[in-house]
């Protein structure tokens, strides 16, 4: 066995030697505590057992249980069940959801919204990002980096209000173009898709930026100079070279981003109007207005969930495929 | 880096320039925010013509506010507790030896991290009232400890990669039992990826806003309290609250890196 003895190692071997007077060492030899050791490491498959039966049996019951008794709550008629009444199965729940553009609308609305703020914000971090990976020294990378984290780590409620400060009819934006004279009335940004766009790109950078940032890290310099040397320029570079070679980063990032910008309740509820409405909105009021609509809730959740994975899964594959065909 | 500067010499200022305008993205909002909180008049609003520290005397004079800055802050650390606990079980089971059903069991561990908030807030809900938990404190810290778990597996697991099998053989070898081992040689390396998690999970929960509200009672957390105030108008007296709010958690968050970044370098 080969050993390294590095100053750690060489201290915790030390205190296992003498482990006969150690606390651990006593215990170890200490007869009830010994008996049970035996016991649970008797065979392999015991050992495994012992150490396998809690982490599944918590992912089983707490990850996959609250989905599959949302997706069981979406199949019946009433729930909570009150005292007397039967539960019966029944899909009308979905059936609501097609009948009534005041649930679909919400529901399309949100996946196109999502979707365009996902381009958006992985437009406005990828010359971020690039910038950091290849322009910036390793001592410094760091650091800049580290600039950029510190705002994400403020809650969602703290962001979401600063930006409606920036863009309030007396905020920042409205009073710097006023003063520049460009403008005599203020521009109403608020409770329009475009406020609650620049909040959820504003929310969600990070989950882009982080991605690329690691995939644009990896990609060689020397591929950039040699189609230099080949005569391509700026932009052929970026289009042949760096863009095919971070497609990996670019389907991760806009996967989570995607999944998380479906997500959001308070940001569309605070930044929102009347016409921009989204589904988690649509789905929330199910909760907290009338308490005897949880299965359609749960029904409209469940479709969400389902559609949001269907998008991902598909737009995973192209980018799978894309990659595969550019290596070609 | 670049060996020679002059080629890319255009896209640099280019890039720099849209790498400090995104700064600016960042920071100005959170900037503003800040300095309307010393604002003397009740009307949110530019420009700003007399300054005043009430908002800021009034917030920590405010009994409410006080008392539920301690429930978001046991919130938090209760959650973490049981997702650091589960979370490194959960990591050490995956990243030993290899068993039918491990991509599963994987699958079913960062599941909670990415389904959507309000799908996430919802489920939680149901299965709240199915186990029968009453919304409020327990309701909130269980749904912050299962959405936790998987960002603590993934940050576990990655240390353990790293540990030497050498140390554990030698453990064995010297008659520690697998508990004592792990005890004594797995846990202390696995130190750093545990705290910087931790800190993680607290910051996770402490900001959480859409499972607190869908799971909380009567009583708000601090994300929920603002959303409420809010809801029934802007005042300063927000700003001065989520400052506090936004300081505590930007330097938890510094130091937090600034550790975890000593202890990786020390071992």
């Amino acid at each position: 066995m080969t050993y390294d003895a590095s100053s750690q190692r060489g201290k915790r071997a030390e205190t296992l030697e003498t482990s006969g007077r150690t606390f651990w060492g006593r215990l170890v030899e200490w007869g009830p505590y010994h008996t049970l050791m035996r016991l649970a490491t008797a065979s392999p498959r015991r050992q495994f057992l012992i150490l396998a039966a809690f982490p599944i049996l918590w992912v089983l019951t707490q990850h996959l249980g609250p989905m599959l008794q949302m997706l069981r709550v979406s199949l019946t008629d009433a729930y909570p069940v009150a005292p007397g009444v039967e539960q019966h199965f029944t899909l009308d729940n979905y059936a609501r959801f097609f009948g009534d553009s005041i649930f679909w609308m919400p529901f399309f609305r949100t996946l196109a919204f999502a979707g365009v703020f996902t381009f958006c914000t992985l437009i406005i971090t990828y010359p971020v990002a690039y910038f950091l990976a290849r322009h910036v020294s390793r001592k410094n990378q760091m650091l800049f980096l580290l600039l950029l984290l510190i705002p994400f780590w403020v809650g969602e409620i703290v962001r979401t209000y600063a930006i409606m400060i920036l863009l309030g009819n007396t905020g920042a934006v409205n009073m710097v173009l006023k003063w520049v004279g460009l403008i005599d009335r203020p521009i109403p940004f608020m409770y329009t898709s475009f406020s609650m766009g620049v909040g959820i790109v504003y929310l969600t950078a990070l989950y882009m930026l982080l991605p690329l940032y690691s995939a644009l890290e990896k990609l060689p310099q020397s591929m950039n100079e040699a189609a230099a040397d080949l005569g391509a320029g700026a932009w052929t570079r970026f289009r042949r070279v760096s863009l095919p070679l971070t497609i990996e980063g670019i389907s991760s990032g806009c996967t989570l981003v995607f999944l998380i910008s479906t997500g959001f309740y308070a940001t569309p509820v605070l930044l929102g109007g009347p016409s921009t409405t989204v589904f988690a909105e649509t789905i929330a009021g199910f909760f907290h207005v009338a308490g005897d609509e949880w299965p359609t809730g749960a029904a409209f959740a469940t479709i969400m969930f389902a559609a949001a994975l269907v998008i991902t899964a598909t737009f995973q594959r192209v980018m799978n495929s894309l990659r595969k065909g550019e290596r070609k | 880096m670049n060996d020679r500067p002059e080629l890319f010499r255009g896209n640099r200022i280019f890039l720099s320039c849209t790498y400090w305008a995104f700064v600016l993205y960042v920071f100005v909002p959170l900037f503003l925010m800040i300095l309307m909180g010393f604002k003397d008049s009740k009307f949110i609003g530019f420009p700003i013509k007399s300054w005043t520290l009430d908002w800021y005397t009034g917030v920590f004079a405010d009994a409410e506010v006080l008392s539920t800055f301690g429930y978001s802050v046991a919130i938090a650390v209760l959650s973490t507790l049981i997702s650091v606990i589960v979370g490194t079980w959960i990591a050490v089971l995956l990243e030993g030896r290899k068993f039918l059903g491990r991509t599963a069991i994987f699958g079913m561990t960062v599941l909670p991290a990415l389904v959507p908030g309000i799908i996430s807030a919802i489920a939680f809900r149901i299965y709240a009232r199915y186990l029968g938990i009453e919304p409020g404190m327990g309701a909130i810290v269980w749904a912050h400890a299962v959405h936790n778990v998987p960002f603590v597996v993934l940050v576990v697991m990655a240390r353990l990669s790293t540990l030497p099998k050498s140390q554990i053989e030698a453990a064995r070898d010297l008659g520690a039992d697998p508990l004592v081992s792990f005890i004594r040689i797995t846990l202390p390396y696995l130190v750093p990826a545990i705290l910087g998690a931790s800190i993680f999970c607290l910051l996770l929960s402490f900001d959480d806003f859409v499972r607190s509200f869908f799971l909380g009672g009567y009583e708000p957390t601090l994300p929920v309290l603002i959303f409420a105030k809010l809801r029934s108008g802007m005042s300063p007296e927000i700003n001065a609250i989520a400052t506090v709010a936004l300081i505590l958690t930007a330097a938890i968050g510094i130091w937090a890196e600034r550790f975890t970044r000593r202890m990786n370098k020390e071992s």
